[in-house]
This record gives C-alpha cells, sequence and structure tokens, in this order.
C-alpha cells in the first residue's frame, strides 16, 4: 500500500514530462503561443513570432520546406530499404526484385523513395529558381546578414542532392545503373590533370565492379544525407540570423518610411556576450502587432498542412506510377538508346552536341559539356550575389524592375536547360538520332 | 563565442600582459611569446594528427590490389575466325579477319566509353577515312551518345573524338590461340598475318 501513491506520484511526474514535449495547436494566450516555441525542442529553430508576409503561400511557395519534407520521407523510407538491399554485384538485382516483388509492401516503399528523390531534385531546383528571381540572396539592411553564403549553402545542397539522385539510381544494379556510372565516371576522367586517377578513386579500380558499387552505396547511405543534413541546419539557422524570409526586409525599408524610431542598441544577446546589436533586435523594428503573427499554431500548421500535401503527392504519384526495373547489369551490352534519369539528360545532350575540333585538335564533349559547362554555371551561381549591384529596394521582390535583365539571363539559362531536357527525354531514339514523337523508332536488332 | 574574430588572442589580452620582454623568449629571430609558442604547437600538432588520420583514412580507399580480369587474354583458335568481323562479347572487341591477315578493333566508344553496336552492311560500301580509301562491310555506332565510325575504326559523326583503338594480337605459341593485349593499342593499319 505504501508504494501507491509513489507510483502515481511518478505517473504524474510523467505526464509533466510530456507536457514538456508535447505542445498546443491553439493556443489561448500570447503567453501560451510563445511558450509552445521557446519551451519546445522540436520548435525552437522557429522564432515566437513570424510576419505574415513570410507565411504567404505564393511568395516562396514553401518550396524549402518541401525540400525538407521530401529529404525527411527519403530519410524514412530509406531506412527499411537499407535492411532489405544488398550491396553486392551477385545479389544487388536481386535484393532490388525481391524489395519489388516479394517483400510486403517493399514496391511502396521503393516507389515512395523513388518518386521522393525525383520530386526533391525538382523541387529543390524550383527553390533556387525562386530564390534567385526573388532576388532573395542578397542582403537587406539588417545587421550581420550573410544572405549570399546562404545562397552558396543552398547551391551546395542542390549539387548533393544531384549526387544522392546518382549513388541512388546505381543501387539496383540494372543496365541503367551500369551504363550511368560508365558514363559519369568517364566525364570525371575527361577532368584536366587529375581525371584518370579521379575515375581509378571514384570506381576502386579500373572497371565497374564490387568495389564501385560498396562506394557508391556507402556515399548514398552515409555521406551524402550527411552532409546534406548538417548544410540543411545550417542553411535554416542562417534563415534566421538572416532576419528571416528576403521579403521581410521590404516591411523594415518601408516602416523605416514612415517613421524613424530610434533603433534599440541592446549590446547582450540571450547567450551571452556578444558585440553589435543582434538580428533579433534589429528586425524587432518591424511594427510587430501590424505584421507579425505567432508562430504556434500559424506557422506550425502551415508546415502540417505542406507537409501533409507533400506526402499525399508523392505516396498518390508512388501509388499511380510503379518503379521501373530494367534488365540486370550486363557489361557487354549497352541499351540503345541508354539514357540517364530527366535531370541528367540535359547534360547529355550537352556531352553529345559539344566536341569540337580546332586547329587539328580534338576536344572531347565530357570535357567541355560534362565538365566546363556544368563547372561554369556553378561558379556563376556563387559568385552571383557578389556582382548583384542592383539597390536594396529589390531585396525580396519577384521580378523587380531593377533586376530584369539579369532575371532574363537566368530565365534564358534555365529554359536552356529545359530545352535540352525535354530533347534528350522526347526526341532521341536509338544510337541518340533525333526523332519527332510522331516518328516511329526503327527496330533494333538486339545486340549488335 | 559568437564572434570568430574576437578569438582567444584577444581574451588572453586581459590577463598580465603575455608581450611584456622579459616573458618572451627569442625563437629564429621571431620574438614569441611563451603562451603563443605553445598554443601554435599545439595547434600545429592537432592539425598534423587530424591530417595524418585524413590521409590514412582516404589512402585505404586505392586499392593495392585489383582482382580484374588481365588485359591480356586468349579468344580462340584461328579456324574460329571466319572471313569477316567477329564481336567477343564479354572483352568488348571485335576481331577482323581478311584472308590471313588479322586485326582487333576495340568496342569501347571513345566518347564516354560505353559499347558500341556493329551494323553489318547490306553490300560493302567504299570510304575515304583519312586519305585512305577502303571498301568496309560493318560501321559501328554508339547507343549513348550517336557516335559513328567506319569499319576501320575512325569516326566520322557524333561527339567521339578519336577513332576506336586498335588492340595488339599475337598467336600464342603453347596452343596457337589468338592473344589480344589490351595494354598495347597498336596503329590502325597494324595486321597480325597467319
Amino acid at each position: 500500500m505504501a508504494t501507491k501513491p509513489t507510483v502515481w506520484a511518478r505517473l504524474k511526474n510523467q505526464r509533466a514530462t510530456w507536457e514538456k514535449i508535447k505542445w498546443t495547436w491553439v493556443p489561448e494566450t500570447n503567453r501560451e503561443a510563445g511558450d509552445s516555441v521557446v519551451r519546445n525542442f522540436l520548435l525552437h529553430w522557429f522564432p515566437a513570432k513570424v510576419t505574415r508576409q513570410s507565411l504567404s503561400w505564393n511568395y516562396s511557395f514553401w518550396l524549402g520546406t518541401i525540400s525538407a519534407v521530401l529529404f525527411l520521407i527519403l530519410i524514412v523510407t530509406g531506412i527499411p530499404l537499407m535492411f532489405l538491399y544488398v550491396p553486392s554485384v551477385e545479389r544487388a538485382y536481386l535484393s532490388v526484385k525481391d524489395i519489388e516483388f516479394t517483400v510486403s509492401f517493399g514496391w511502396f516503399l521503393r516507389g515512395l523513395h523513388r518518386v521522393s528523390a525525383h520530386l526533391m531534385v525538382a523541387v529543390v531546383f524550383l527553390h533556387l529558381v525562386r530564390v534567385f528571381l526573388a532576388g532573395a540572396y542578397k542582403n537587406g539592411t539588417a545587421a550581420k546578414q550573410n544572405r549570399p553564403l546562404n545562397w552558396i549553402i543552398g547551391i551546395t545542397l542542390l549539387l548533393l542532392t544531384l549526387l544522392l539522385s546518382f549513388t541512388g539510381y546505381l543501387l539496383p544494379w540494372d543496365q541503367l545503373a551500369y551504363w550511368a556510372i560508365t558514363v559519369g565516371t568517364n566525364i570525371a576522367s575527361a577532368a584536366p590533370v587529375v581525371g584518370e586517377q579521379l575515375r581509378f578513386f571514384l570506381l576502386g579500380g579500373s572497371t565497374i565492379d564490387q568495389n564501385t558499387l560498396i562506394r557508391f552505396y556507402v556515399l548514398h547511405c552515409f555521406f551524402l544525407p550527411l552532409g546534406v543534413l548538417l548544410l540543411f541546419s545550417y542553411h535554416m539557422w542562417r534563415v534566421r540570423k538572416d532576419g528571416g524570409l528576403a521579403c521581410v526586409d521590404q516591411l523594415s525599408l518601408e516602416q523605416k518610411k514612415e517613421n524613424a524610431q530610434p533603433i534599440k542598441s541592446k549590446t547582450y544577446s540571450l547567450l551571452g556576450i556578444a558585440s553589435g546589436r543582434t538580428v533579433h533586435v534589429e528586425t524587432s523594428i518591424v511594427d510587430e502587432d501590424k505584421h507579425t503573427v505567432a508562430s504556434s499554431p500559424n506557422l506550425t500548421r502551415r508546415l502540417l498542412l505542406v507537409s501533409l500535401g507533400t506526402l499525399a503527392v508523392s505516396v498518390v504519384l508512388t501509388v499511380l506510377f510503379r518503379a521501373p526495373l530494367e534488365a540486370a547489369a550486363n557489361p557487354t551490352v549497352t541499351p540503345n538508346p541508354a539514357k540517364a534519369p530527366w535531370y541528367f539528360l540535359w547534360l547529355q545532350e550537352l556531352v553529345t552536341l559539344t566536341t569540337f575540333t580546332i586547329g587539328g585538335i580534338t576536344i572531347n564533349g565530357a570535357l567541355i559539356g560534362g565538365i566546363f559547362v556544368p563547372g561554369i554555371l556553378v561558379v556563376a551561381a556563387i559568385v552571383w550575389p557578389y556582382l548583384d549591384k542592383s539597390p536594396v529596394s529589390t531585396v525580396g521582390v519577384w521580378m523587380a524592375r531593377a533586376r530584369r535583365r539579369q532575371n532574363i539571363v537566368f530565365l534564358i539559362i534555365v529554359a536552356a536547360i529545359l530545352v535540352l531536357t525535354i530533347v534528350g527525354t522526347y526526341l532521341r531514339g536509338p544510337y541518340w538520332d533525333f526523332y519527332w514523337p510522331w516518328q516511329s523508332w526503327p527496330t533494333m536488332p538486339r545486340k549488335f | 563565442m559568437r564572434k570568430k574574430k574576437s578569438g582567444p588572442e584577444e581574451i588572453t589580452a586581459s590577463y598580465p600582459s603575455p608581450e611584456s620582454p622579459d616573458e618572451s623568449v627569442k625563437t629564429g629571430g621571431v620574438n614569441l611569446s611563451r603562451r603563443k609558442l605553445i598554443s601554435r604547437v599545439g595547434l600545429g600538432a592537432t592539425l598534423l594528427a587530424i591530417g595524418g588520420q585524413a590521409y590514412a583514412f582516404v589512402r585505404s580507399l586505392v586499392p593495392n590490389v585489383l582482382y580484374e580480369d588481365p588485359k591480356r587474354f586468349k579468344v580462340g583458335t584461328l579456324d574460329q575466325f571466319s572471313e569477316g568481323a567477329k564481336f567477343i562479347e564479354d572483352k568488348r572487341v571485335f576481331i577482323f579477319r581478311e584472308k590471313n591477315t588479322l586485326h582487333c578493333v576495340s568496342a569501347t566508344c571513345t566518347h564516354l566509353g560505353c559499347t558500341v553496336k556493329m551494323q553489318r552492311l547490306n553490300q560493302p560500301k567504299r570510304v575515304n577515312a583519312g586519305g585512305r580509301e577502303f571498301d568496309e562491310q560493318v560501321e559501328f555506332a554508339c547507343p549513348c551518345h550517336g557516335s559513328k565510325y567506319y569499319g576501320d575504326g575512325t569516326n566520322y559523326s557524333g561527339p567521339a573524338p578519336r577513332p576506336l583503338d586498335h588492340f595488339k594480337l599475337e598467336v600464342a605459341p603453347e596452343d596457337g590461340q589468338l592473344v589480344v593485349d589490351t595494354s598495347e593499342i597498336v596503329r590502325q593499319d597494324f595486321r597480325l598475318t597467319v
């Protein structure tokens, strides 16, 4: 009898712990709304209050959030797949076949993983397009902003996403996988000076074999996701330190015009002594009552909606389109035509179109289309924020007049990539010859 | 420590000055305070240790032994090769026989390494490849990016930057089998006469 109250007390204590973990979706007071963010680990990376503008559906289209949700789906579906997949050249293809045809819901896990991967490539790219067109990589007026750095982290995340996709579709060890590694690593070997060594290191030898598969497996399941997680965390942290989404800077610009209140000059922050004013203090010049709402539930609710929507779309696509699996890898027969996944077809077009002969010297398209052109695009994207001298009034403004010319140049590049992708996807047939969609492909002997 | 610039050095400045001349030691004409010297040695040792581990990590992934197929291999006795071209599938080479001469053309596209496909022509075609005229029975085409080659391996269309490799052929003295040596690339006009 004596132990009874203790157990009860312990249970009550457990309840209190639970209260600390959960939060309310319907706060009744400002205090409750603030507490659910500040006192909660899961929500602590949000500000307690958030501007209405940054919650808007059609400023950001929530593309970053969607990317993050897709990445979460990829982690969750990837874990059971890691238990089921065997990274050996003898068994990889058969284990994927098992996942597809004998494991309960295996087809669904693999399908969802594949669909979210495709969507993630698309959405991360659209996120980049959005940030560029809205001038959101530019610093506004608040102190210590470094949005150009966050733009560079974003580009790195896009490249990591592409590498994750590349290493991912190699794992089934089917024909697509084998010939994609062949072409991919030969592009690497076209790199000046270190090319051959790079190919040898990537393959773990001079031919595509077990060493290659296990390398891409470890990259796909450990190093690349780890890189995405770390950079994603930094990406989010920087968004906070840069004073939120770029459109918020417009608010403080407008507000400064209407009333020039003295800026608070607090020189300490929550975590200790730091020099200068913190961004948090700086952004608080935005009239809170007029422009902001509590993050809980306004931000958390939309976040839940976006997550649900993303999951729903991915699941529907998974059920509608079953993931394909080509014939088992066969080093002796290249499929005809051998096509990369859609997001690499613009590169496949480029390496096809860019072999040039100048004065008797022939330069392989692998070097120009496979290394120089993508390299120049990445470098240009990285330095762009430092070259963009448009006024601060364009920060976070879609298609701002003062940035019209650079937006047009950017859109032309995006359009060129899309056109090449479409040509590669729909207009290329056997031997990479050009066919209109209404032209039928000639029948080809299977082997030679 | 929010700010990187105000690192340890600035904080140590509030301690009794380490820069006073009697506390400094002279090392090779450079004035270093003892504290600075020790901190640099410590930092250097740490970096060296991490660098060493990193080297070991990366070096272990460069294989010392390759369990790969040999680059020199037998493809069969001479009577197995009749007039014309034959594809040795698992070795990715074509063996050509013209009466009593043989030569070997690689099936690996010189653009990005896919296996080219041999297309047999219905009737011999007269072509001019780099000044040399000859009749060809077959041509090669690559399914990945559409490179095209004449029967002698000379590229004439698509992104391939150079002709298909030709490999050295020998006859093994012990059993009379044809031997291909893919580690030795020979001129296009190389012929093994038997």
